[in-house]
This record gives C-alpha cells, structure tokens and sequence, in this order.
C-alpha cells in the first residue's frame, strides 16, 4: 500500500527533512502546531497544520501518544514519522499506531522494545556471538552482588542503567570502596529519569571511540549496513561534532563491524533505519554497546558519502517495498563532517542560551548543506533542545572538508545568540583532530582552549570599543574640546 | 599591548582594560567618523552597532553588545569581551582607589540564568585560577559549569546547595589577584 499522505510528530530541523523528501515522493505532509512555537518554520514547509496549541493535557504534545495517534485516524493520515527523540524510540507508540492501523515510519514495537532495554540487548548480543564487554549475568540488585560482579569483571566498571541513555544513571567505579556509593547515586537517578532502578554492571572501557553503524533492513528480511559514523567529539555525552567514514577503520574492520551490526539487527528481524553503536579501543577491539531504533540526527554525514537519502528508504520500506540496495551497491565515497551549531556559550562552559535570533546567516553552497529549524526572528524556546542548526560539509577526502568547513563556519553570521561556531573553528585548527587521532576523551584532553580566537581579535574589539566610545564623547558638547586635559577632568569632578 | 597610531601631533592616550591593558594612542582627525580610520585598522559600520573590521588584510565582523559609559561589552567572531575604558588619569586613579581599599579588585560571579544550585566546588579562602569551575548551576535541563573568569581567592560564598537563584543573583565574590 503506497503512503500518500504523513503525520510528522516532531519539530525543527527534522520535520523539515521529512517534509522535503515526502515532497519529492509527492507525499501530503501533516505538522503539529504547539503554543511553544506558533510560528515555527516547520509549519510552513508542511501541506496541512494541525493545532495542537490547546492544553488538553498534562503530556506535552510531542509526548502525547493517544492525542497523535487520534489526529492521524481523524485526518486519514496514512503514516507517522516520528523523527528522532520524543517518541521515535516508544514501543508502545508504535503499537499504538499498528492497533489503529496507522503506518509507523519505524520499525516494530518489538524491536524498538528489545533493544530500547539494555539487558534484553545484551542477552540477545550473547546469543549472537556479538563481540562485547564484559558485564554482569544476573540480575543486580544490591551494592554487595554489584561488588562480586565488579570483582569478577575487573575493574574499571561502569554501572548502568538497564532502561537508560544519554548519560544518566551511569556511574564509573574504579575500586571496590567506591561501589557502594556509586551504586546508591546510580540507582536512585535511574529511579528518576527512567522509573526503573534496575542496574547492570560492565566493563568500563577508558577513552575509547565511539563508532556507530547506519543500518537499513526492510520488512522481507534484508538487513545492509551503510557504513560507519565517528562520533568521538563528545561533552558529556552529548554528540557536537560528527564524520563519515571514520579515519579509525580500515576495510577490514569496517567489514568485521558492519557484519555484527547486521547480525544484531536481523536477530530482532530489524525493519527501518537504525543505529549500532560499538566502543573501539586502540588496539582495534570493538564492543557492542547499543542500537538506536530510530533515524539520528547526524543522519545526513551517512547520506552525503553515500549518495542515498535515509527518510525516503524509511517511506519505502514502511510501505513494505523490498530494499532495492544490496550491500555490495553500497560505496562509501568522499569524507562529510557535521556540526551542531547549537545556541551555547562556550566562553561560559557551553551554557545554553535564549533569546531571539536577530540575525542569521548560514550560507550553504558546493559541497555544504545546512539543515535548520529556524529563521531571523525567531525565538529559541527553552523547552526543546538548543540546537540552531546543523552544517553539513562534503569533500573528496578528510582534509578537504576540514578546509571547507573552515570557510563554511568563517561564514556563519549569527546575532542575539552565542553559538558553538568558535568551538568547531578551534576543534579544526587541533593538530589532533586533524590527523585523526583522537577518542571520547578529546574534547577534556587535548584542547588547550574550547574556542578559537583570531589573532588580535581582542585588540581589534578594544579599538572598535575605543572607537565607539570616543564617538559618543565627541558627540557630548561639554567634552568635546580637549578629551584628556587634567584640568578638565578636575573641572568635571568639583560640579559634581 | 598595543600602541596606535593616528598621528604624530595631537597625541591623546587610552587604556583598554579587557583580559590584557590595551593602550592606544588616538590622534585628533577621523576619530568622529567611523569608516577609514587608519590603513592598519579599517572599521565599517554595517546596520546600528554592527561593524566589519579589516587589519592585516583579515576580516572581522564585531557588535557591541552593551555599554554603559566607559564599560564595553562587545562581541567578536562569536566571542565576546568587556572592556573598561580609561585615560592615563582614570586608570591611575582607579590603581590608587584598589589600593586604599585593599582590594585589587572584587569579581562578583552572578547567576547567568534562573535554575537551582547543584554543587559548589569551592570554599572560601580557596585559590582559584581562569577556567576552574566553581560552581553547578541546573537550568534549562542540563547542568552548566559557572568558571571562574581569572586569578584569585575565593572572598565569599553566597549561596549553597540546593538553593534555587534567579537571573543576576549573587553566587562568589572573588578577590583577583
């Protein structure tokens, strides 16, 4: 059954991606408008809005399964993408839209399921022979098990949340009068973020890579690989800067890891995109860490060494067509890198910051893409998420692009907003990251400063204060004769 | 440091106080106007506090942010830095006026946006250096390093953990050295 109309439950950037390659396949496009941003572009890029504006209830739009699900059977919607983040990795809104017989641009409950709980994941990678770090075979429930399991992996261990991501409910312990501690913090924040407490302990491996494979499987069976992502540019956790291929992996690493991707993917029968995310270490051994059961955000590196858009492969195997792609048509060529022009202050830690966006211009051009949820004018609304933009850039090999995305970031002329702009220009003038060899640890490690200045530019802001202050003085009668004379400034001191 | 020159008669001198003493030496003409100011320094006024500088054949684009009388706060190339700006008698002057107070100057460290203290990671009396962090500050979802913005000693300690600030309130008074 061919989809001719979506119901986009998301946002920004991506909802605009959806919409532009649902266009192209002549596909109605449905957008959700919410009081948090009335005027976001998304709305006007889509065929039809939806107003979700009224506070119905206390779950907040994004978020609000049966309200979505409702406006889909409401409006015959054929499909739901649900981008990423919010409910892209529900399992229980996937089934929810299966019950009502609404399309989910994903893949199945059950998947999403069995790889969204850490422990289900690991017991299934056991089954499979996927190569992975050491961890705890049963269940852990107390600080004392966590201690005998600890003993018996080695330490340094990490415990981690079984229902978890993003950082949260993670705690490293390196000796054994630290467990309890740690296993106490770890717990209750789990209980917090994810209303599971349940923990399991692994193996903690010390500054590794952090690899992740894109995979593509249909609904008859057929599971590929599109290569692998390098994701090693990290501030807790959260992903700035991302490339395609990785200047890590050779041919026969990427082949050995893009077959475990597969084999973990086909052993939940995996339909749609995902993600396989694998620690390297130095000495070349990888470990499975965990699937991603929806489309990511640094999608598009993936899409420009390989020419293939991701959002229409999605559409088409949700409309249970066969991958038309084998694995051996799939060329990885050139290099792409992208980076997260989020709205933070690196001078201040990389603070988020509000505000309007009085000006914004983020030319694209040969071999630049940029994807944006965003115009002049608008408001960055503190209930999302502080990202601006992503610029993505293209070139025959690694360095290419580095000089590339030099220029391409020189260009970039944000106003209201601090932006992690001088980051990226000071991450691509590191003699580390340039030469490729870097690990999770690079940002804390080997940068001397988190932003890049340009020679003189603080002389240069000093003068055009000076400059600025000097104009005003002038255009203040009473000063205008001898700017600097003693007597006069003693004259001023006594009026007052 | 930088001096600058404009012309050789009419001499007038500035400091610049920012992360390093600026100063400039400023002659009478083209100090109205703000395009082509000298051959070194070239200044654009783009739209209203917006400009383009070009030195050493590079570009720049630079606003500023806010000023209050002789305090500067401008942005350039995405960063941004305060200046204070002096003449010869105002910088001795304000030198002098540190001295007799005893304190060569007191950096107040405020709240940058509304949120709840998560830890302090300083004491009072403890030595800190640019980029250390003093405190964590939760707001908008994630947790943000507020970092010390030069060489010190922790003076005051004005909130603790747990306590809830608002925009602008007062968290460490640090004594520079």
């Amino acid at each position: 059954m061919k989809i001719k109309s979506i119901l986009i439950a998301n946002r920004g950037e991506i909802a605009i991606r959806i919409i532009h390659t649902a266009k192209k396949m002549g596909i109605k496009t449905w957008a959700v408008m919410t009081a948090a941003e009335p005027n976001a572009l998304y709305l006007s890029e889509a065929d039809e809005v939806i107003d979700f504006t009224e506070n119905t209830s206390e779950v907040p739009p994004f978020l609000d399964v049966e309200r979505l699900v409702e406006a889909a059977v409401k409006h015959k919607i054929d499909a739901i993408h649900p981008g990423y983040g919010f409910l892209a990795e529900s399992a229980y809104f996937a089934q929810s839209c299966e019950n009502k017989a609404v399309i989910f641009i994903g893949p199945s409950s059950d998947a999403i399921y069995k790889m969204g709980n850490k422990t289900i994941a690991r017991k299934i990678a056991i089954k499979n022979k996927i190569s992975l770090l050491k961890g705890s075979t049963r269940h852990v429930t107390d600080a004392e098990i966590a201690m005998k399991e600890a003993e018996k992996i080695g330490y340094p261990v990490i415990i981690k949340a079984a229902s978890g991501g993003g950082g949260k409910g993670m705690r490293i312990v390196r000796k054994p009068s630290d467990m309890e501690k740690n296993f106490r913090l770890a717990t209750s924040e789990a209980e917090k973020a994810f209303n599971d407490s349940t923990v399991f302990i692994e193996k903690y491996a010390e500054n590794p890579r952090h690899i992740e494979f894109q995979i593509l499987g249909d609904k008859h069976g057929n599971v590929i690989h599109l290569g692998e992502r390098e994701c090693s540019i990290q501030r807790k956790h959260q992903k700035l800067l991302e490339e395609a291929p990785s200047p890590a992996l050779d041919e026969k690493l990427r082949e050995k890891m893009g077959n475990e991707a597969i084999a973990i993917a086909k052993a939940v029968n995996y339909s749609s995109t995902g993600t396989v995310e694998f620690l390297l270490d130095d000495a070349g051994n990888y470990y499975f860490m965990e699937m991603n059961t929806r489309i990511q955000v640094e999608h598009p590196v993936t899409e420009m060494i390989t020419g293939i858009d991701l959002v229409e492969q999605q559409i088409r195997i949700a409309q249970n067509e066969k991958l038309s792609l084998r694995q051996e048509d799939i060329k990885l060529e050139g290099w792409a890198m992208e980076f997260r022009i989020n709205a933070e202050d690196v001078q201040a830690g990389f603070a988020p910051n509000t505000g309007i966006i009085k000006r914004m211009v983020i030319p694209g051009g040969k071999n630049v893409r940029v994807d944006t949820g965003f115009v002049e004018g608008a408001v960055i609304p503190p209930d999302y998420d502080s990202m601006i933009a992503k610029l993505i850039v293209y070139g025959e090999h690694r360095k290419k692009v580095i000089t590339t995305g030099l220029r391409a970031l020189g260009k970039i002329d944000i106003q209201g907003l601090k932006t992690t702009v001088p980051f990226f220009k000071a991450v691509l003038h590191n003699k580390a990251f340039v030469d490729g060899d870097f690990n999770t640890s690079f940002i804390e490690t080997e940068m001397q400063s988190l932003f890049h200045q340009e020679k003189d530019e603080e002389m240069l802001a000093a003068f055009l204060s000076l400059m600025d202050y000097l104009k005003e003085v002038a255009d203040d009668s009473v000063l205008s004769a001898d700017k600097s004379s003693p007597w006069l400034f003693n004259k001023r001191m006594k009026s007052i | 440091m930088g001096i600058f020159n404009f012309s050789k008669k009419d001499k007038a001198k500035y400091i610049v106080l920012g992360n390093r003493k600026y100063t400039f030496e400023v002659g009478d003409e083209g100090m109205v106007k703000v395009n082509r100011i000298n051959h070194d320094i070239a200044v654009e006024e783009m739209t209203h506090n917006r400009f383009e500088l070009l030195y050493k054949n590079r570009k720049h684009r630079s606003e500023i942010i806010e000023k209050k009388q002789n305090k500067y706060t401008v942005e350039i190339n995405g960063n941004r830095y305060a200046f204070s700006i002096e003449t010869p008698i105002s910088y001795e002057r304000k030198k002098m006026l540190e001295k007799k107070s005893g304190a060569s100057g007191l950096v107040v460290t405020t709240a940058p946006m509304p949120g709840k203290i998560l830890e302090v990671m300083v004491a009072e009396g403890q030595q800190v250096k640019e980029g250390d962090t003093l405190i964590i500050l939760e707001a908008m979802k994630m947790q943000n390093e507020i970092l010390a913005t030069g060489k010190g000693v922790v003076k005051e300690v004005v909130i603790k953990n747990g306590d809830s600030v608002m925009k602008d309130d007062r968290l460490i008074v640090i004594e520079k050295k």
